[in-house]
């Protein structure tokens, strides 16, 4: 009986895996995917670029046990976990439009979910570049990211802005709450509740701040499409979570180019439908 | 450099931060873009906030009648939240604070108290004229970006967001008086005049605070009524607009373009 050399199962599963995370190398062949409309890509062109590929990029970041139930104050680790599965999402979506050798990535869809245990973060978009880049394109470094559609990427550029990257801020805090004492006291007064105010405004400010510095990072001048959220968490409902983020951008032209907009006046009219449901009366 | 001493610590680094010439907004590009036309670069995002326990006050049944201690809490947090937002934008030295929004929160670990919130995007004239308003104040607006530049192409400056509120308790109807009129067609009278002063009230207080801002005229008003947490026989009237005035002489608008789309 000859001797089979004995599998390695581990090692098997292990170049399976990594020849999984890396991407085919684009080809001259390959296709062109993109999640844009074709109106989208039509102005792309327009403005002198073309999509690459669907890139995505995701993370998950564990939080350590417990930190919601009970505490007073901020929640120091859920913002530091929010804001690795952040760094580390971007990082993972700018190699992908590195491979595929894209420019940057605009229409970025974020979906960030917040777990007890775990954050998810998860950045899918189209990798874009110039067009007519040669046999042999210059591909930056670190590509910008945005979650600003092809549209409005378009319309920045023609202004002579370009976005940078995302800048993310979180933060997650401790409700505070009242004495019983105080409960009574001030059960028919009209009074600003000012521990609870300043509980609240204190974390959407750090959040806000936090957004800024990650803009700074990225070398953004600015932050256009501020989103804020906020609210408990749906698990925990004496923690509130704060987030904030847009798209940073910087002026690379010399100046700002006005868009110089003209009044126009649709003269459509509003369609209506005709629905055999209303006959029937409410 | 002194810093207002109720803002929160982050705010005040946050807005360090702004001055060394970063800004940010919650403008869209579109937006971005128009408030840059009109003549405006977006200088922060501005935000102020207050958390306040509203009162209690005993409603008569059978009467309609102004609660003035609730109508009193509903302006008050406003006035605080608002207050704090124009302190940040001060800060920046901003001329103004568009796109101005007004949220109220309610959390479940609060009872009988909201959290009143009022979010911007401060701007400042790019030709270093003053905007401020009437007060020496930035100016502050709900309008959007696309509203603001063309109330700038007509002239008009906006002067600050005015708003009146009044919190009414409608009278329930007497037996006798739903059996009454049951089965016919007729104008409940009662309920048409205490919905009917409630509003007159509101709109009054906006006027008067347009009226103390020297404005000629209110854009954009909108009504608004909720019964928040207070049961159907009460609810808040709130009304809300921009007060503007007239800076330059006549502007001739250039003729809007006709056009129809074939995208139907």
């Amino acid at each position: 009986m000859t001797d089979i050399p004995a599998v390695d199962v581990r090692a098997e599963m292990l170049s399976g895996a990594k020849s999984l995370t890396v991407a085919a190398a684009p080809t001259k062949s390959r296709g062109v995917t993109s999640d844009l409309s074709i109106d989208e890509a039509l102005l792309l062109h327009a403005a002198g670029w073309e999509p690459v590929d669907l890139v995505c990029g995701v993370s998950v970041v564990s939080v350590p046990m417990g930190v919601w139930n009970w505490g007073q104050g901020e929640i120091t680790s859920a913002a530091a976990g929010h804001n690795a599965a952040v760094r580390e999402a971007s990082a993972e979506l700018r190699n992908e439009c590195v491979k595929v050798q894209g420019h940057g990535v605009v229409g970025v869809r974020v979906d960030v979910e917040v777990h007890p245990h775990h954050i998810d973060v998860e950045l899918t978009g189209t990798a874009v570049r110039p067009v007519n880049q040669g046999a042999h394109p210059a591909v930056p470094a670190s590509p910008f990211i945005s979650d600003l559609s092809a549209r409005d990427f378009t319309l920045l550029a023609g202004a002579g802005w370009m976005p940078v990257g995302l800048a993310f801020g979180a933060s997650f805090v401790y409700a505070p709450r009242r004495s019983a004492g105080d409960t009574m006291r001030q059960k028919t007064q009209n009074i600003e509740l000012t521990n609870f105010t300043e509980a609240m405004y204190a974390a959407r400010e750090s959040a806000m701040e936090r957004m800024q510095q990650s803009a700074l990072d990225v070398h953004g001048q600015g932050v256009v499409e501020v989103k804020v959220t906020e609210g408990p968490m749906h698990f925990a409902r004496h923690a509130v979570g704060f987030t904030a983020w847009g798209t940073a951008v910087r002026l690379v032209a010399d100046a700002h180019q006005f868009v110089q907009p003209q009044v126009i006046l649709p003269l459509d009219d509003k369609i209506v439908a005709f629905e055999a449901q209303s006959l029937r009366g409410a | 450099m002194t810093q207002p001493q109720d803002l929160p610590k982050d705010a005040a680094h946050r807005l360090e931060e702004l001055e060394h010439g970063l800004f940010t907004s919650d403008l869209s590009v579109n937006e971005f873009l128009l408030v840059k036309e009109a003549g405006f670069h977006p200088l922060g995002f501005v935000m102020g906030s207050s958390i306040y326990h509203i009162g209690l006050q005993t409603r008569k049944w059978g009467e309609s009648q102004e609660l003035t201690k609730l109508t009193e809490a509903m302006y008050t947090a406003r006035e605080l939240a608002m207050n704090r937002m124009e302190e940040e934008a001060t800060e920046l030295g901003a001329d103004g604070v568009v796109g101005v929004r007004l949220d109220v929160n309610y959390y479940e670990w609060g009872s009988d108290s909201a959290e009143f919130i009022a979010f911007g995007t401060a701007v400042k004239a790019e030709n270093g004229q003053s905007y401020r308003n009437a007060q020496g104040k930035p100016f502050t607006s709900d309008l959007s970006g696309q509203d603001f530049w063309t109330l700038m192409q007509t002239g008009h400056v906006p002067q600050g967001l005015v708003m009146g509120t009044c919190v009414y308790h409608i009278a329930h109807r007497k037996l006798t008086q739903a059996l009454g009129s049951v089965g016919q067609n007729v104008e409940l009278p009662n309920f048409t005049q205490a919905l009917y002063e409630a509003r007159e009230l509101a709109m009054t207080r906006m006027q008067d605070e347009a009226g103390q801002l020297n404005a000629s005229g209110i854009v954009g008003v909108r009504l608004e009524e909720k019964s928040h947490q207070w049961g159907s026989h009460t609810i808040e009237f709130l009304a809300l607009g921009t007060a503007v005035t007239k800076t330059t002489g006549e502007v001739t608008l250039p003729k809007p373009i006709t056009i129809i789309s074939l995208d139907n």
